[in-house]
């Protein structure tokens, strides 16, 4: 099907701003379908000393960092870190909620732009599922590192056992554990689906390990019209599937304090508070790696232009604006309803020791995409946007920081208040856990194709200029 | 199994059975329970049930009674002994952590012999030869000496009668709890108002408006358990009818005791005695007929001089006059001052005043004799230590290295002392500067018995007998000191029954024809005492001399320095991790020592929480950190005694500061060290010790 | 006889502390910390935080000098009848017991997810940093209450109003065919108490001491509002202190 629509690109000849414009946004100067291959091949297959010592760097760092440190902290106990009382929680499920956002927006850019159609979706949807699946990869460690005996973990899993011991089905961390678990199952397959063909390609273009591998992968795909029909109706299951459970993978999240009896956390509004959140770290998060892609994976500036960056980044100004939205409802709300803890708490964040963090979120999360944002130019420059999405990630961390060690260090009892800072172990993992997410990336980027080629080609043929009146505009033929 | 018999008295008497089979007529050995194997424990220890067993608390002189919980010979929980009538089934921290000593890793574990003084290094000794160096010395006739701690008072008669026969001079009896306490100082005055030298014990169950003049009688005072007792009926109004007793108190800093007090007037430290002599002169405006003639003091200035103003004077002689049994108590911080025997003396003659002598919700002397030398008897000993008349010194049951002010100089005397012998369970600071060590078994591995002094309504002999086979090869002293023969008593058991055995006539809780049931009873009991309550009332004395103690201020830039015990009691409790462990009631704090310093003075020093600060005395100095202690007066400090062992195992060497090195040997009339006269200066060290405490430290009272 | 016996499934332990008694003397923590087994942490992880207190006296201060006042308040687990503790452990490893109607934490149960402290609004539960029972020296161990396990790192643990000393007291009247007693069943704490402030006893008998008390005028319970149904309640002072 994708064969037989002709490449109308080449028409386009108006060499208006305007029409390059829109020829840069839906790539219409397409490449002979060898030749995207072999770039997307090429990216896969092209290392550098330097890749590599990224590669073993990260890698030692991981052993260390994050498994080394894990390993003391079962050994010894959790009093390495440095919770305490009256904080129970602290860097341990800030990181973790932080990953299960970041892992958000992967299947919002792919499957909500997929779903709505949105063009220039097509080359970093696989960028972005990746995503999702490292995030959540990083992420579900947290509930295990965090436990206080990780050895006993599975008592969380409802399976059968002789004792007739089922897990509380009450409790928002059972069903925590069911919605995560469900999400890195489907968007794993989500991930998968889409590879298919590009697997295929590159099985049919390599020879030895790789060629192993991607036949074992590639499932036998041949590309036949059945096949490719299945392939289409499977993904678009999947993608509308995929959004409600990635809608309840967060706001079940949110409800392991919504639903709790902290002052400052029983908020009803922390569900579509934290999606928003969520996607806002995510989808800042897309860009920092497009961005660092197209700076060193080879042949990418073919495949991401500013003009993606651009688009997702008047998506980060909207997010951004909905997050601030929805904190002011939350606070506002959160401070008219008067409770004498919550007051002293909303003071406590804005005054108290780590009043900065507070501050900084506001400064990250709001003021600096607002300043930056707006301007067409500084979205279409990479390191600016590599600036400021950083920022806003960091402020994200932020808000999860200020959401729960800081809120339940001033609880009902001021005789229990207590202030929390992390320690080198938790700080250690934190970290560690980052070097995993980008190891695997890092990994993952010269075994996959890093952009769906077929996808790409599919989009570059399947689009139409026509001419409207003086206007030329592009438009796109019905696929499905 | 008669009904009237609970399973836990049953268990009390089967478990007396272990102990009591072996009284009716076998050997030495057979005194002491016996471990044996399981396939022959008795039918309770086979089928896991708890033993129970009474006996008397160690850990202070008070003299509560225990019922120890034991299973499978190992001493698990102290209870208290509901028919004791001092305690009553209750028990303070210290009394609860008593297992912590007798199971602590850091103790005595046989008899050594020092190498030198100072020094880690004991060679082990044969108990044999131990003994043989034990007669030696006692041959030594008036050159040596007994240095004993108040508990326990079968140990103190033993020794009075061993020193005796051998024509040594009397026992000196101390404690850092006696001084606390005032003790010699309350002995005297009342012996100069009421005609005998004894403690006075103060009604609290029935009396209406409570007076404290520095006393923390919810603490340490006298009988802590037996107090807060009264405390709790004190406070109750339900039951008799009675209103609810409202309790004023006087004192420099607030204290536990002063913490539940209705009204706290943070006195000046040392103008106890005159705002009493002023109280004193109000209610006799009022009608009180006063034993003293107070008229001569000026209401004004005393007033000025506590820190009060003379309304406040006013509303308590109001009060005082409109209560039907109002109690002045005289505490130690009122009693540890030059002037402490007139404060003494005058708030004992408010009591006579109001008169409710041996009535209900009045004053009442305690049976015995008052058990505590004075300081000035130690500075006697001391003497004699140093100017080479004392040979061979014996030491049990206190540790005056660390507990007497060094400016007495007990130390340096030691070492013109030839044989230092030291019955210390615990390797502390006495023991580690004495030559011989013969460990005795710490109170729950002990037979032994202790007058109650001032905690209960009547006259107790509160009966201790082992709760498990002595853990280590440990002796008992009295057993050491017998086994020289020079007293006709063949052991231990033998000495407390032939002590005991006028009581077997008298009547009592326990009754019995022949000593050996006697006997039997009396420690299935937890003691002997009479049925009823039955204290002597004080019999009105002549005209006293009405001495106003001067009250000093403290001079610009220096302090009053408050010393106070807590949990820690005379500094033995700071082995028990749980006693450490315990927050301070007051500052939460824990594992150290703190300087309570009014935050105000704190402000003009440039002082937060955790500074540490360096207290220095014309006596010595210590550093401590910082506790900003909101009820406290501005122009006094507070360092709580205790810690700052240099020995004593690993949970107490090291931690924290001793405030006896900051008291000078300056005693009193009565022969009390007059400690509540220390002034001292601060100075900011610059460094930083956060303190452990339970409280929150994060902004609850703006400070973040 | 077994007919005889009725099965005791309805009571409803319950404490009364009185603050016009209560003097904050700190009797009732140690005793507690003696009877169940608690381990000391030292200094340093008790400034840290990480102290295992399984009641505490709060100790606040109102006024300003010379007008300070201290207020005690002995708080402990307050065995919600509606506690919050309980929906949130992923393994119920928190739970409400049928026959005594307290909370219960089995420890072997417990992973240590540490959720239920965070939603415990009276701060009740303390958590095993490290292996602070294993660190007790021998012979230190001995006094150790072979009737409350000991618990290892990183399991939480809380007041159990001494279930084992409830089990006790039933187990008795049981074999003797009779109901538990008033006041036949003291928790440490109160066994301890000096002052006699706290009273423990079964609120489903109108008649027991505990339930005369809760009756009492001043009666009220920690954080009311949140609607938690606390099975520890308080009489206010009567004086200018407590409550």
């Amino acid at each position: 099907m994708a064969a037989e629509v002709k490449p109308i690109a080449n028409t386009l000849h108006t060499p208006s701003e305007e029409h390059e414009e829109l020829r840069e946004q839906l790539m219409f100067d397409p490449r002979p379908r060898e030749e995207l291959n072999r770039m997307v091949l090429d990216s896969m297959t092209h290392t550098t000393p330097r890749y590599w010592t990224a590669v073993g760097v990260l890698t030692v760092l991981v052993l260390t960092l994050l498994l080394g440190m894990w390993g003391y902290l079962i050994f010894t106990g959790i009093g390495i870190s440095g919770e305490r009382r009256p904080n129970y929680w602290g860097i341990f499920i800030v990181t973790f909620v932080f990953w299960i956002g970041i892992s958000h927006a992967g299947t919002f850019v792919s499957a909500i732009l997929r779903v709505f159609k949105a063009e220039f979706r097509r080359p970093f949807t696989r960028a972005a599922e990746l995503m999702t699946t490292f995030g959540l990869a990083a992420g579900a460690l947290w509930p295990l590192i965090h436990l206080g005996r990780v050895w006993v973990f599975y008592w969380m899993i409802p399976y059968p056992n002789a004792r007739w011991l089922w897990p509380n089905f009450r409790s928002p961390l059972v069903w925590d554990l069911l919605a995560i678990t469900t999400y890195l199952l489907s968007s794993t397959i989500y991930l998968f689906l889409p590879l298919l063909p590009d697997l295929a390609m590159a099985r049919d273009r390599t020879t030895g390990w790789r060629h192993a591998i991607y036949r074992a992968l590639a499932l036998g795909w041949r590309g036949t019209e059945a096949e490719w029909a299945r392939l289409r109706k499977a993904i678009s299951i999947f993608a509308f599937a995929i959004i409600p459970v990635m809608f309840s993978v967060h706001t079940i999240v949110s409800w392991d304090f919504a639903m709790g009896m902290v002052g400052g956390w029983n908020s009803t509004i922390f569900g579509p508070y934290f999606i928003i959140g969520a996607i806002l770290s995510g989808v800042s998060a897309v860009i920092t790696i497009l961005v660092v892609l197209r700076a060193t994976l080879k042949n990418m500036t073919y495949f991401i232009r500013p003009e993606h960056i651009d688009a997702l980044g008047k998506l980060v100004l909207v997010f951004s604006m909905a997050w601030a939205y929805f904190f002011f409802n939350d606070y506002l709300v959160q401070w008219y309803g008067g409770h004498d803890v919550v007051r002293a708490l909303l003071s406590f964040h804005a005054s108290g020791p780590d009043a900065w963090i507070w501050y900084c979120m506001l400064l990250f999360n709001i003021v600096i995409p607002w300043l930056t944002l707006w301007n067409k130019k500084l979205r279409r420059t990479p390191w600016v946007m590599l600036v400021v999405t950083l920022l806003i990630n960091v402020g994200m961390y932020f808000e999860r920081y200020t959401i729960i060690p800081l809120t339940l260090g001033h609880q009902r009892m001021p005789f229990d208040w207590g202030e929390y800072s992390p320690r080198f172990p938790e700080i250690s993992l934190a970290l560690g856990s980052l070097c995993l997410f980008m190891l695997l990336y890092l990994l993952a980027s010269r075994l996959i194709p890093m952009v769906p080629v077929w996808e790409v080609r599919e989009g570059q043929e399947a689009h139409l200029v026509r001419k409207v009146g003086k206007t030329v505009v592009p438009t796109v033929s019905e696929l499905d | 199994m008669s009904d009237t018999i609970s399973r836990r008295n049953f268990l009390k008497l089967t478990g007396l059975g272990a102990a009591g089979a072996a009284l009716t007529g076998c050997g030495k050995a057979a005194r002491y329970v016996t471990r044996r194997p399981y396939y022959d424990m008795p039918e309770y220890g086979a089928l896991g049930e708890s033993t129970y067993f009474a006996t008397t608390c160690g850990e202070c002189p008070a003299g509560c009674g225990l019922i120890m919980r034991t299973f499978e010979g190992r001493a698990i929980k102290a209870e208290g002994n509901p028919q004791h009538p001092v305690n009553m089934g209750k028990l303070c921290s210290r009394g609860l952590v008593g297992v912590q000593g007798l199971y602590n890793p850091d103790r005595i574990k046989g008899p050594g012999r020092r190498a030198q003084r100072g020094h880690d290094q004991v060679t082990a000794l044969d108990w044999n030869a131990a003994l043989d160096v034990v007669k030696q010395a006692l041959g030594g006739g008036q050159k040596v000496a007994f240095f004993l701690g108040l508990s326990p008072d079968h140990i103190a008669d033993l020794t009075a009668e061993l020193a005796q026969a051998i024509g040594a001079p009397a026992p000196v009896r101390y404690g850092a709890l006696g001084m606390f306490d005032g003790r010699a100082g309350l002995a005297e005055a009342c012996r100069q108002v009421f005609g005998e030298a004894r403690l006075p014990y103060f009604d609290l169950a029935g009396a209406d408006l409570v007076i404290s003049f520095g006393a923390n009688f919810l603490e340490t005072w006298l009988s802590p358990v037996a107090y807060t007792r009264g405390y709790s009926q004190f406070r109750r109004s339900a039951a008799t009818g009675k209103r609810r007793g409202y309790f004023i108190s006087l004192e420099a800093r607030r204290s536990l005791t002063s913490g539940v007090a209705d009204e706290w007037y943070p006195v000046a430290p040392g103008s106890e005695g005159l705002a009493a002599l002023a109280l004193g002169r109000l209610l006799a405006e009022r009608g009180w007929a006063l034993p003293l003639d107070a008229s001569a003091v000026d209401v004004d200035a005393a007033a000025q001089a506590a820190g009060m103003t003379r309304a406040q004077l006013e509303h308590l002689a109001d009060l005082a006059s409109q209560a039907a049994h109002p109690l002045f108590i005289p505490g130690g911080n009122a009693l540890a001052h030059a002037g402490g025997l007139a404060a003494a003396r005058s708030i004992l003659a408010l009591n006579l005043a109001a008169g409710a002598l041996g009535q209900p919700g009045g004053l009442y002397l305690s049976p015995a004799a008052a058990d505590s030398s004075s300081l000035r008897d130690v500075q006697a000993l001391v003497d004699r230590m140093r100017t080479g008349q004392v040979e061979t010194l014996f030491i049990h049951g206190v540790n005056p290295v660390f507990e007497l002010p060094p400016a007495l100089g007990f130390t340096e005397a030691l070492s013109n002392v030839k044989q230092v012998i030291s019955f210390a369970s615990f390797p502390d600071e006495t023991a580690l500067q004495s030559d011989y060590l013969l460990p005795d078994h710490t109170p729950l591995e002990s037979w032994g018995y202790q007058r109650t002094l001032a905690g209960a309504d009547r006259p107790v002999y509160s009966a201790q007998q082992p709760v498990v086979v002595p853990l280590y090869d440990t002796r008992s002293s009295a057993d050491v000191l017998l086994s020289a023969g020079l007293l006709p008593y063949s052991d231990e058991v033998d000495f407390i029954q032939k002590k005991i055995a006028p009581l077997i006539t008298q009547g009592g809780n326990v009754q019995a024809t022949e000593i050996a049931t006697f006997w039997a009873r009396f420690l299935q009991s937890g003691g002997w005492w009479p049925v009823q309550a039955a204290l002597a009332a004080p019999s009105a004395p002549a005209g006293l001399e009405a001495a106003a103690p001067q009250a000093a201020a403290a001079p610009e830039g220096q302090f009053h320095l408050v010393t106070y015990p807590t949990q820690m009691g005379d500094g033995r409790g700071a082995n028990r991790p749980w006693l450490q462990e315990t927050p301070n009631p007051s500052t939460t704090v824990v594992w150290n020592t703190w300087v309570e310093i009014n935050p105000a003075t704190a402000d003009a020093l440039g002082l937060k929480n955790d500074d540490i600060v360096k207290v220095k005395s014309s006596a010595g100095e210590v550093e401590a950190a910082v506790y900003r202690f909101p009820a406290i007066r501005p122009d006094t400090v507070a360092i709580p005694f205790g810690q700052g062992h240099t020995a004593l195992g690993r949970w107490a060497e090291g931690r924290g500061a001793n405030p006896a090195l900051l008291l000078a040997p300056a005693l009193n009339e009565a022969g009390d060290l007059a400690f509540g006269d220390t002034l001292v200066t601060l100075t900011p060290t610059g460094r930083r010790r956060p303190l452990a405490k339970l409280e929150s430290t994060a902004g609850v009272y703006g400070e973040h | 006889m077994a007919e005889q016996i009725k099965e005791q499934v309805n009571e409803r332990w319950g404490m009364v502390i009185d603050m016009n008694l209560c003097t904050g003397c700190n009797a009732c923590v140690t005793a507690c910390a003696m009877e169940n087994n608690i381990p000391w942490v030292g200094e340093d992880d008790a400034g840290y935080g990480r102290g295992i207190y399984w009641m505490r006296i709060q100790r606040y201060w109102e006024g300003e000098y010379p007008e300070t006042t201290p207020s005690y308040q002995p708080v402990m687990c307050q065995q919600c009848g509606h506690a919050p503790c309980e929906p949130v452990c992923p393994v119920f490893a928190t739970v409400h017991s049928e026959e005594e109607q307290i909370n219960l934490q089995v420890y072997n149960r417990c992973i240590g997810t540490r959720y239920c402290a965070n939603n415990c609004p009276y701060f009740a539960r303390s958590f095993n940093w490290f292996d602070y029972s294993y660190q007790i020296p021998e012979p230190l161990n001995y006094y150790l209450n072979p009737n409350v396990t000991v618990r290892r790192r990183g399991v939480m643990e809380k007041c159990t109003f001494c279930v084992q000393r409830i089990h006790a007291g039933q187990e008795q009247a049981k074999a003797q065919g009779r109901a538990v007693r008033d006041g036949e069943v003291v928790p440490a704490c109160a066994q301890a108490c000096p002052a006699d402030a706290i009273i423990f006893g079964d609120l489903s008998d109108p008649n027991s001491r505990v339930s005369q008390a809760a009756r009492s005028q001043r009666s009220y319970t920690l954080l009311e509002a949140l609607g938690t149904e606390p099975k520890v309640i308080y009489l206010k002072g009567e004086g200018t202190y407590g409550g």
